[in-house]
């Protein structure tokens, strides 16, 4: 057992699922840099008081959210460089760069839900009473809503963020090499070593420590915010 | 009032890149579809047709030759330092050298090697892939340089019960999902189970969920017999025998209508002339495969 673990094989194997895991992580925290930002203004879009802003936002939102995410990342990765838009830089900066550009905008749209939750969770009576203190809508979502909102999504957020890091491996649809990837690549050769299938089993350990890392910071936040 | 501009404006981007897109995809298959007709005749004279475009100078222009690659012994693989080599990756690096541009291999999903072609995410496709009538559709493929043949993989302690079989009726066969595997299975009456890759294939015949597997005769002499992690496998039949048809040969994929093809059957017949096809071909035990006339 012993000689397994400090055999070559080994070393290899867990060196590439590392450098593949590494993919997986970059995408993970770029989407959520991306992600959760440009949700809250997508929320307030399908919140607009102009209803034709109100209706496209949330159409959009029906297509992104109603189509699967795989689907999104063929269509972007391909379709520009087929219908001669443009062309994503080569090799495997181009691949991370639009995979990056789905998960963004699809986890987005799924954050701007819980957003709109959130928002719309706060007592309508606490809107007016700001209004009564003369308060400007703005003042209002600052300082009223804000805090009260962040607080009503952690739970919610946190199931789409544990979500977000086993949906990374879609990504390998169009190639990204990520640690799912690096695992199925020694079933078929990869650096001598052929026929195994116990990397990409392997694989498993390395989301269930990570999403368990990302489940106790979240559980922390959510204990931080129960002030109130 | 600020937050109504921003969420406008917003709403807008979103709704323009949502059309773009819709747009794209529904018409992109129907697109393909009317291009595939005419450019298949195209193919045969290459030439000519694409003189505004050239795709030979779309890529000296660009100075790299991105190769699209899955990592498959022997033809590309990596070695301990990364580096690609492998035989089409070393003659690759020749073809690109012949050209005066950089070479870069990119790793591909193979089910998409038309796709990466047509949105030039790739130059061409160069990785041991058999000439069928799909593949001449999708693209312009180049002059044969290699034969392959279909073999059945079957466990090594049962290799007696599969010989001199003549049809494969009754039994499940594990096979590459839209491989040459797949068709010549199916076309002697296999119950076919596809998978993903060639190597889920021997998986499937290890644990003894598919009775065999079908994959090339190259690829089964590199990952299966004594001395590999498939030890307990051997490969019996050959089917393109058995369906009475000619081996298979592997050609070099590029975009439809494409001058590259010209330029590399050009350089394919050179290399052939000046020996070193075979040389490089030795070196990783293809000299019996490879085509040199």
């Amino acid at each position: 057992m012993i000689e397994f673990f400090t055999s070559e094989t080994f070393s290899t194997v867990v060196s590439a699922l590392n450098s593949g895991f590494i993919k997986t992580l970059q995408l993970f925290f770029i989407t959520l840099i991306g992600a959760l930002p440009l949700g809250l203004v997508i929320s307030f879009g399908s919140m607009s008081r102009m209803p034709p802003i109100r209706w496209l936002t949330r159409a959009v939102v029906w297509i992104i959210r109603g189509t699967p995410l795989v689907l999104q990342i063929i269509a972007l990765y391909y379709v520009p460089g087929i219908q001669k838009w443009f062309n994503w830089p080569s090799g495997e900066t181009g691949r991370m760069l639009a995979v990056c550009v789905a998960f963004i905008f699809n986890y987005a749209c799924y954050f701007s839900e819980i957003y709109r939750g959130g928002i719309q969770g706060v007592p309508r009576g606490q809107q007016e009473a700001g209004l009564v203190l003369g308060m400007t809508r703005g003042q209002i979502f600052r300082h009223v809503t804000l805090l009260q909102m962040i607080k009503r999504i952690v739970p919610p957020i946190s199931n789409e963020v544990i979500t977000l890091v086993k949906d990374t491996s879609l990504a390998r649809v169009v190639a990204l090499q990520e640690v799912i990837w690096m695992g199925e690549s020694f079933m078929k050769g990869n650096q001598g070593i052929a026929g195994l299938v116990w990397p990409l089993f392997f694989t498993a350990i390395y989301y269930l420590v990570f999403s368990g890392i990302v489940t106790v910071l979240l559980g922390k936040l959510e204990k931080k915010l129960a002030f109130f | 009032m600020k937050k109504s501009v921003l969420s406008l404006a917003l709403a807008m981007a979103l709704g323009l890149s949502l059309t773009a897109c819709s747009s794209g995809t529904a018409t992109q298959p129907s697109d393909s579809q009317e291009s595939t007709a005419p450019q298949t005749q195209q193919s045969a004279a290459p030439a000519g047709n694409d003189a505004a475009e050239s795709d030979l100078q779309y890529v000296k222009d660009k100075g790299t030759l991105v190769v699209g690659i899955t990592n498959f012994e022997p033809m590309d693989y990596q070695d301990e330092n990364g580096e690609w080599i492998g035989f089409d990756a070393d003659m690759a690096k020749e073809f690109a050298e012949s050209l005066g541009v950089n070479v870069e291999f990119s790793e591909i999903n193979w089910d998409y090697k038309v796709m990466e072609l047509e949105a030039k995410n790739i130059d061409c496709v160069w990785n041991g892939m058999t000439i069928n009538d799909e593949v001449k559709a999708a693209m312009s493929v180049s002059d044969p340089y290699c034969l392959n043949a279909q073999v059945l993989v079957v466990p090594a302690d049962k290799a007696g019960d599969f010989e001199d079989l003549t049809s494969l009726e009754g039994l499940n066969v594990a096979v590459e999902s839209g491989s040459a595997g797949e068709d010549a299975a199916a076309a002697l009456g296999a119950t076919t189970v596809p998978v993903q890759k060639q190597s889920d294939t021997l998986m499937e015949v290890t644990s003894g969920t598919s009775d065999a597997a079908v994959i090339d005769l190259l690829m089964a002499g590199a990952m299966i017999g004594e001395g590999t992690n498939y030890a307990d496998l051997t490969f019996t039949m050959n089917l393109n025998e058995a369906q009475g048809l000619d081996s298979e040969e592997y050609g070099v994929g590029f975009r439809q209508g494409s001058d590259l093809t010209e330029a590399f059957n050009d350089f394919l017949a050179e290399k052939v002339a000046d020996g070193t096809v075979l040389e490089v071909a030795t070196t990783y035990g293809l000299q019996d495969a490879v085509i040199l006339e």
